[in-house]
């Protein structure tokens, strides 16, 4: 029965299995709060707190607005509310470890139909040479920094109060996401002052950066993402894990040959057991496309949920063949 | 060529040619050897008598593209529409034709190739190729560009970077691959399209899927396959038609599967289980792997470029057009190839103790062709991981030349006897 099981799931084709569930939890994060959905406001993903239906608000939220503080205020209660938000949002990373992106985000499937869409079009997609993929992918831990000091800055009276949720400015959840409920409101430049306008122009433009780039490079938006920076920081202890076991492989590549990420360490790091990098989206198709029995495997608690097997290979490689 | 000695060979019928005497020699012992032989097994033993004895030409109406190495990317020739075959040769009698071109203490294979191609008209199943593709690996097979494009073939010398680890080597390759993939309308007059290299990919995956079924069948013990008839299930795709090839395998491997239900073994349940790897085993240079299984051996699984180093790694593709697809292909080429060309062996080494492990080893031959340079200096590292691990390893230098066989069978046999002696002790 066990082996049952666990040969249907190794067989599975992944990518339909994904594409349902993210547009499943995409109606969750976009329409689940008319449902009445309450999922707290220290959610790991980018359930929107624009968005009219939200069934919760993503953590960064609360984290730049409780930033907004002075330093002796954010060392007694101001930092208790921020380390309970922390508390929660752990709990909830913890399960899922960064799944949330792969399989949650609702912008990062709205990437992941982008990139469907360009693939119909039989477009080439870009890619990062390994000089400029080093540079960038710095760029989420900066944004990350920049998201707790801005806020930090205004309770100091440093920055003007109009440099509020800095992040959720430039966000292009904030700006896209609100579309779906009809809701175009957030595609404007705030006039009310010089701050304001600039930080509402920087917000719009990046949403056009993210339309385009989302075009031509996958999961474009991601190798920028400061949730996914924070997620990594927390990610050592997360119960979901993907794991390699480096004597089984062979170095063929095809992880890195289907990786939206890039990350290069997946086909090429056969010490690391923990293969988990900051720029993974933990969507698991390096492990649908992993011809080597056990060489990669997606573990929950330390049990095997998804497993690298020939067989699973062949399968789901002939029907790409058939259908790509 | 001298025009007399030309016209003598012309004059030979095939069958009666140092060569086809050779094939058939050794198509009789691995035939006649061995008893209750799969029946599958048939249509490569008619396969190599029909090619090597006989001469008869198997791709009569296709273009052929000659392929001197493992690292020739073969996906895409067949998408342009040509048929690769691999020449890496096996015949001492070329080789000895060959030796005139390189230094006494060279290669045999390399030599043997040569003197193939060298004598042109008596060459079975490639009499039409025109074009060589020859990858820059090793020294000698480098150096015989110059001298096959003097006997009037056309040679495409493909670049491979010397280190695979780096980005450098990865992008190197890529473009190396990619400017191949172009020129190869200039040589079967067929360009490649998306549509073109998704069958061909399709193609040669069928192959390796049968390939990887057979290569887990061989997991079983007792054994239920020999080594030698894997070498030339093998050994035949350097050759064959890919889709006969593929029908032929699926056909062994459904009569392997039945003789494992009714546990019909090949070997003995204490036969020593041997891992073949080094210089390739390439008909009808066979003599290392029948002597091993004549000596009650059996080889259980290889690390060749002849054999498991040219099918088991598949290529996946993400999306299907035709850069990704080239890229693809090209990094299945380089990043997971064993062979000791390359700086470093870690890779081969990490294979080898897998395999070791997978496959229930009790010992390890290692064969070395004399002259063969880069695997005689990866010897002593990969002994020595060997070792780290316990198993017990042979290092054979031989050569193409039947003089040797009295001593490597003396040195088989005690090879042999002492992994059962160990396997005794273990018990």
């Amino acid at each position: 029965m066990r082996n049952k099981i666990r040969n249907f799931l190794n067989n599975g084709d992944l990518g339909r299995f994904r594409f349902w569930l993210q547009l499943s939890l995409f109606i969750l994060f976009v329409y689940g709060g008319y449902a009445a959905i309450n999922m707290g406001d220290s959610l790991p993903t980018f359930s929107c707190t624009y968005v009219d239906g939200k069934p919760g608000t993503c953590f960064l939220v609360p984290l730049q607005h409780r930033m907004v503080t002075t330093p002796e205020k954010l060392f007694s209660y101001a930092g208790m509310a921020i380390l309970t938000g922390l508390f929660y949002f752990t709990l909830w990373f913890l399960v899922f470890n960064k799944a949330w992106c792969g399989y949650a985000c609702p912008l990062g499937a709205i990437q992941d139909w982008i990139t469907a869409l360009r693939k119909k079009l039989g477009m080439q997609y870009v890619t990062y040479s390994w000089e400029q993929f080093k540079v960038l992918k710095k760029i989420k831990y900066i944004l990350l920094l920049l998201l707790i000091f801005i806020p930090m800055g205004i309770g100091s009276g440093i920055f003007s109060y109009d440099m509020g949720v800095p992040f959720c400015m430039i966000c292009p959840a904030r700006t896209i996401l609100p579309i779906f409920s009809g809701d175009f409101s957030q595609l404007t430049i705030d006039f009310s002052s010089k701050t304001k306008m600039i930080m509402t122009s920087l917000g719009m433009l990046i949403t056009g950066i993210f339309l385009v780039g989302a075009f031509v490079k996958k999961r474009f938006f991601c190798f920028f993402c400061p949730m996914s920076a924070l997620h990594y920081l927390l990610s050592k202890p997360a119960l979901l894990k993907l794991k390699k076991d480096g004597s089984k492989c062979t170095k063929c590549g095809d992880c890195y040959s289907v990786c939206d990420m890039q990350i290069k360490e997946i086909a090429d790091d056969v010490e690391s057991r923990n293969i988990l990098q900051d720029d993974c989206i933990m969507c698991f198709k390096c492990v649908a496309a992993c011809p080597e029995e056990g060489a990669l495997e997606v573990d929950f608690m330390g049990q095997p949920v998804f497993e690298a097997t020939v067989q699973g290979y062949i399968k789901r490689m002939e029907k790409a063949n058939k259908n790509g | 060529m001298d025009n007399e000695l030309q016209a003598e060979k012309k004059s030979v019928p095939f069958n009666r040619t140092h060569q086809a005497i050779e094939a058939e020699r050794m198509l009789r012992r691995i035939k006649d050897d061995f008893s209750d032989n799969p029946d599958a097994m048939d249509y490569f033993y008619d396969l190599y008598e029909q090619v090597y004895c006989k001469g008869e030409s198997l791709h009569k109406e296709e273009k052929v593209v000659g392929t001197m190495c493992v690292q020739v990317p073969e996906e895409l020739i067949y998408a342009a529409g040509g048929v690769p075959v691999r020449l890496c040769n096996g015949f001492y009698t070329d080789d000895q034709v060959g030796a005139e071109f390189m230094p006494a203490k060279s290669c045999s294979l390399v030599k043997a190739t040569l003197g193939m191609l060298d004598k042109g008209s008596t060459l079975p199943f490639v009499d039409k190729v025109e074009n060589i593709i020859l990858p820059a690996t090793c020294d000698q097979k480098r150096k015989a560009g110059a001298m096959i494009s003097e006997m009037g073939y056309e040679v495409y010398d493909m670049e491979v970077p010397p280190v695979k680890e780096s980005e450098e080597a990865r992008l190197y390759w890529r473009r190396s691959v990619h400017n191949f993939a172009v020129s190869l309308k200039k040589i079967t007059g067929k360009k490649i399209t998306k549509a073109n290299l998704k069958d061909a990919l399709a193609k040669v995956a069928a192959a390796q899927k049968a390939y990887r079924t057979l290569h887990v069948l061989r997991k079983e013990s007792p054994s239920i396959f020999l080594g030698k008839d894997a070498f030339m299930v093998t050994n035949a795709y350097f050759f064959d038609k890919i889709e006969n090839w593929t029908a032929a395998v699926n056909r062994l491997n459904a009569e392997l599967e039945q003789r494992k239900e009714k546990k019909i073994t090949a070997a003995q349940r204490r036969a020593p289980r041997i891992l073949f790897t080094g210089s390739p085993a390439i008909f009808p240079n066979l003599k290392l792997p029948v002597l091993i299984e004549e000596s009650g051996g059996v080889i259980v699984a290889d690390e060749t470029c002849s054999s498991n180093r040219m099918l088991y790694d598949m290529v996946a593709v993400d999306e299907y057009n035709t850069e990704n697809m080239v890229a693809s292909i090209a990094d299945n080429y380089l990043k997971p190839c064993t062979c000791p060309i390359f700086t470093r062996n870690d890779d081969r080494k990490r294979k080898l103790l897998n395999m070791a492990k997978d496959f229930a080893v009790d010992g390890v031959v290692y064969q070395s062709f004399s002259g063969c340079q880069v695997y005689q200096m990866e010897h002593s590292s990969i002994a020595k991981a060997l070792q780290a691990e316990g198993i017990p390893m042979l290092f054979v230098e031989s050569d193409y030349s039947p003089d040797d066989m009295g001593q490597l069978s003396t040195r088989i046999e005690a090879f042999i006897e002492s992994l059962k002696a160990k396997r005794r002790r273990k018990r």
